[in-house]
């Protein structure tokens, strides 16, 4: 059983004046509760791939089948209903979120919108999100731009799983977070998915968190599949020139003491 | 060794929604010449302000305490001054400064002690009621000596985006040239030939183009190769990176961080590298820095700082680094693939 399966996606864009393939012929599948990561230098295709997925961009071709659906097929109120299950969360939530909105307006709107919850229900849904998310109640009063990076990020997840998603997109979700909050949040993504048998959609530029967290990577380069696999096996051992040049390129740090 | 620089006590306070935030607190520091020093920390660790006041870069609206000695001639007597600021205020919080100025006033004659004549107020010239034109005066004769570092001549500064830090309406030869017109007192003609050696020295594709090139026709990549050509231009004796090679992806950066290491080995330059990234640091310096709220909590040889930390928060730091042997969470967590 698959969760989301893209076969032969393919989109071009004109850059002057001359087609650019910003995705050219991918396929992956990704399960229940599993995490495939996309990882590639930039330019490669990732976050086109992620927007595709989202229908924030139509393909030029090639086939998105989302929870056994025909994804690119729906539309009208069929597309919003099936858009609660597919998430996303952004690098900077600070752009993501209208930052004079407050943390219980950011998450009420998933829940009015999507039907979710009554008005007089909203609030404990609210407060039991921002629980979930290892966030105190009293957070929902505070504006989004008062609150800090990585609470701004747990507020992003808490609002993509007020939906109760099956498949959650993080695009650099936690690339620009400090190293001491970046292991908080993976920490947090593990035990929802665990809990919640979410899947996701790991896009990131960094091979050892990818390695840390992924289940499977698809390596791509300009568009295309360099190589993919179980994310230790590829990255541990990679066998295409851009997988090699990624892998050499990720600082090392080499201590010589055991934590 | 002799310290190229000598931080002592620096202390930075900006004011933000009218709160006073110590952005540094009593750092003191050396900067060997022709070293290689890293200084890592978080957000809010103050790296970056400890890079702007070295280079005299802060905004006319910080309150800056302490000296940095610059001693880029051995055969005369270093002198201390406060860190010099060149920026005209244009910080959100001028409307403030009127009230900042009492406590910054109050720093200002602490380290008055240390050779009144020396020192320069960034906040001096802003200062209500104050003579003014004192203060200019002592900052344009302070620029003209030899002992305070000039931004551009002695020291070459490296942004995090190149976007920002490059004028998009001019060519990037030009920019270049500019440097070495200004810093060098050399000709057009001969500022632009070497631009064009500079591009080459950085290894931009077609260096003969790219001198007619803007900043928009360049990748992220090549446009941080034209800024640090332009921060070399003259010369300079100090490089500072700050963050120079986050915002681009692991293999650019990684090519930009042998750049660097390669220039400033040719140019027996110093070089100052301000990342977030520990391994990153480890790779390019041989002393590593590491501050956390604004205050410097430990300093020592790369391998030192990696094998045996000292303070709790470096070890954390470490630890937290997810790098390509990392044992990985899902294990940690015993969940099932």
């Amino acid at each position: 059983m698959t969760v989301l399966a893209v076969s032969k996606l393919s989109k071009r864009y004109r850059r002057g004046g001359k087609p650019l393939a910003a995705v050219d012929d991918v396929s992956f599948e990704i399960g229940p509760a599993e995490t495939l990561a996309l990882a590639g230098p930039s330019g490669s295709g990732k976050s086109t791939i992620a927007r595709l997925v989202l229908r924030l961009l139509e393909p030029d071709a090639g086939r998105i089948e989302f929870e056994g659906a025909d994804f690119l097929s729906l539309s009208g109120a069929t597309l919003r209903a099936r858009r609660a299950r597919l998430q996303m969360v952004f690098q900077d939530p600070l752009a993501a979120f209208n930052p004079r909105a407050t943390v219980a307006r950011v998450l009420d709107d998933p829940l009015r919108i999507h039907g979710i919850a009554s008005r007089a229900e909203r609030p404990r849904r609210i407060a039991a999100l921002l629980e979930r998310v290892g966030l105190d109640a009293g957070l929902a009063a505070r504006a989004i731009h008062e609150i800090s990076g990585g609470q701004r990020q747990r507020v992003a997840i808490a609002r993509a799983i007020a939906t109760q998603p099956s498949l959650i997109v993080l695009d650099e979700a936690v690339s620009a977070l400090d190293v001491s909050v970046r292991g908080q949040i993976l920490e947090l993504l593990l035990d929802l998915q665990r809990q919640e048998r979410i899947s996701y959609l790991f896009i990131s530029h960094d091979l050892g968190v990818i390695r840390a967290v992924a289940h499977r990577v698809v390596i791509l380069d300009a568009g295309r599949v360099a190589e993919s696999g179980e994310a230790r096996a590829v990255i541990d051992n990679p066998q295409s020139t851009i997988g090699k040049a990624l892998v050499a390129a990720t600082p090392k740090l080499n201590r010589n003491t055991p934590p | 060794m002799t310290a190229l620089l000598s931080i002592r006590d620096l202390s930075v306070r900006y004011r933000r929604d009218g709160i006073e935030v110590a952005a540094l607190k009593g750092v003191s520091l050396d900067v060997e010449a022709g070293e290689r020093l890293a200084i890592i920390g978080e957000s809010g660790s103050g790296k970056s302000t400890l890079a702007l006041a070295t280079a005299g870069l802060l905004a006319g609206g910080a309150g800056i305490g302490g000296t940095i000695d610059w001693q880029a001639s051995q055969f005369q007597t270093p002198r201390s001054v406060a860190p010099p600021s060149v920026l005209p205020d244009i910080s959100p919080a001028r409307g403030e400064i009127g009230s900042s100025a009492a406590g910054s006033l109050a720093a200002t004659q602490e380290i008055g002690e240390g050779g009144d004549d020396d020192l320069i107020s960034p906040l001096a010239g802003e200062m209500p009621g104050r003579a003014a034109g004192g203060a200019t005066e002592r900052r344009s004769s302070a620029i003209g000596d030899n002992n305070i570092p000039l931004l551009g001549r002695d020291i070459g500064f490296v942004f995090q985006d190149p976007s920002s830090s490059l004028d998009p309406v001019m060519p990037v030869g030009k920019q270049i040239a500019e440097v070495a017109h200004t810093h060098l007192g050399l000709g057009w003609s001969q500022s632009l030939a070497r631009a064009k050696t500079l591009l080459e020295r950085v290894r931009l594709p077609d260096p003969e183009s790219a001198l007619r090139a803007y900043p928009h026709q360049l990748s992220g990549g090549q446009k941080q190769r034209v800024a640090i050509a332009a921060a070399i231009a003259a010369g300079p004796k100090l490089l500072i990176a700050d963050e120079a090679t986050s915002a681009l992806d692991t293999i650019v950066q990684a090519e930009i961080v042998s750049l660097i290491r390669r220039l400033v080995a040719e140019d027996g330059m110093t070089l100052v590298f301000v990342s977030h990234d520990i391994a990153l640091a480890a790779t390019l310096a041989e002393r590593i820095a590491v501050l956390r709220h604004g205050e410097l909590i430990e300093l020592g040889e790369v391998h030192r700082i990696i094998d045996a930390p000292r303070h709790a928060y470096t070890r954390t730091l470490l630890d937290a680094h997810l790098g390509l042997d990392a044992e990985p969470l899902l294990d940690r967590q015993g969940a099932s693939a």
